[in-house]
């Protein structure tokens, strides 16, 4: 009997070594996606007007967190061949760009895989805004500004494929001379700070 | 009571074996915090060439391949390239080659970087010197899917999946791994 325990002893702790030697050779078939984008990020879109009067300049902002452990490269990558994040509306009849889209400054960063090359790249919460001007001709009451975020985003060693992830702005449009409330102050302070 | 506890001991036994060696069919995936896709044992794949003629993966048999997904956008495929120019030039007459499937890229962004990018291999300044093709979604799909890039796979001289590595090579890991099927 005790030749038996202790045969069970041995064959236990062979069995367990098996299982961890297994962890560390070929693994498992699993099935796996890629990241969907909204594994990387969460967007959320503002304006700064409520309601937004014709013939009034007002921002829309698309403020973006990304996930920790991922980064994307910034609008102004250090190198031609990366690809930056953009913001591109597509207006609705009524409505005009009032300048180009801001973009905060990136933040230089080496990675493992560019240790001696710093990345110029987004992490945490960024915000992307817009100066736009609702003319005689936007519809009133409710609108939707669709809009369109580019990227391409990387963790700390593999990168994901670019995507363009598709926004709304939702605004309520008033006739002209009536006032527009200033809202969301958190994201357009009254001297906006990029 | 010895009696009950050996009998535990034999199940427990039984079970860990069992769940040790279910499913170990396949390649392993190096570098990822994520599962591996299902792998095909010996992928049926036609690239297509920067002159848009097929390029089979068969028609490697008998060669060790190392197909390296990558992009041009892609950082850390651009970091691993002088990897793959050295391990070409040393192993290339030995019967091994990388592939290098260009993904998420146009033609005529690949034709000019492949020929005019310099990397610096062993302080030597050297081009690209592997075959390119260009990847699609459907070709990745055929490979279980890329859970990001760079993805290669190493594939035996029989057309056979070695092993998947997902994101940057580790340079020692892979010459032993191509060396290990010369």
């Amino acid at each position: 009997m005790k030749l038996a325990i202790r045969f069970a002893h041995v064959f236990a702790l062979t069995a367990l070594f098996l299982i961890s030697v297994s962890r560390t050779a070929p693994a498992q078939e699993t099935s796996a996606v890629p990241p969907k984008p909204s594994d990387i990020v969460s967007t959320k879109t503002y304006v700064s007007l409520d309601p937004v009067p014709r013939g009034k300049e007002f921002q829309a902002a698309v403020v973006v967190k990304i996930n920790t452990g991922y980064h994307m490269n910034s609008h102004k990558p250090t190198d031609s061949y990366l690809i930056p994040t953009t913001l591109t509306p597509q207006l609705p009849a009524g409505f005009t760009m009032a300048g180009e889209p801001v973009y905060p400054a990136g933040k230089n960063e080496k990675f493992p895989f560019s240790p001696d090359k710093p990345l110029n790249v987004y992490t945490g919460s960024v915000t992307f805004r817009v100066k736009l001007t609702a003319d005689d001709k936007a519809a009133l009451g409710k609108t939707s500004i669709p809009v369109t975020l580019r990227f391409q985003a990387c963790n700390l060693s593999a990168c994901l494929p670019p995507v363009k992830i598709p926004l709304t702005v939702e605004l309520n449009v008033a006739a002209a001379g009536k006032t527009g409330k200033a809202v969301n102050p958190e994201i357009f302070p009254a001297k906006p700070t990029s | 009571m010895n009696r009950a506890h050996t009998a535990f001991l034999l199940v427990v036994a039984i079970l860990v074996v069992a769940v040790s060696f279910s499913g170990c069919k396949g390649s392993s995936s190096t570098g990822s915090p994520s599962a591996p896709a299902a792998l095909a044992d010996e992928p049926n794949v036609t690239f297509k060439d920067l002159q848009g003629k097929d390029v089979t993966l068969a028609s490697f048999k008998g060669k060790v391949v190392l197909v390296n997904f990558w992009g041009t956008w892609c950082e850390p495929c651009r970091g691993e390239i002088p990897i793959l120019i050295a391990m070409q030039t040393k192993y290339g007459p030995k019967g091994f080659t990388t592939l290098g499937a260009a993904t998420n890229d146009e033609v005529n962004t690949v034709d000019p970087f492949i020929h005019n990018t310099q990397f610096n291999v062993g302080g030597q300044q050297m081009t690209m010197n592997y075959p390119i093709v260009m990847g699609s979604d459907d070709i990745s799909t055929q490979f279980g899917g890329l859970l990001g890039m760079p993805t290669s796979f190493l594939i035996t001289r029989d057309g056979k999946i070695f092993k998947r590595y997902i994101g940057a090579l580790n340079e020692n890991q892979i010459v032993k791994d191509v060396e290990s099927q010369l």
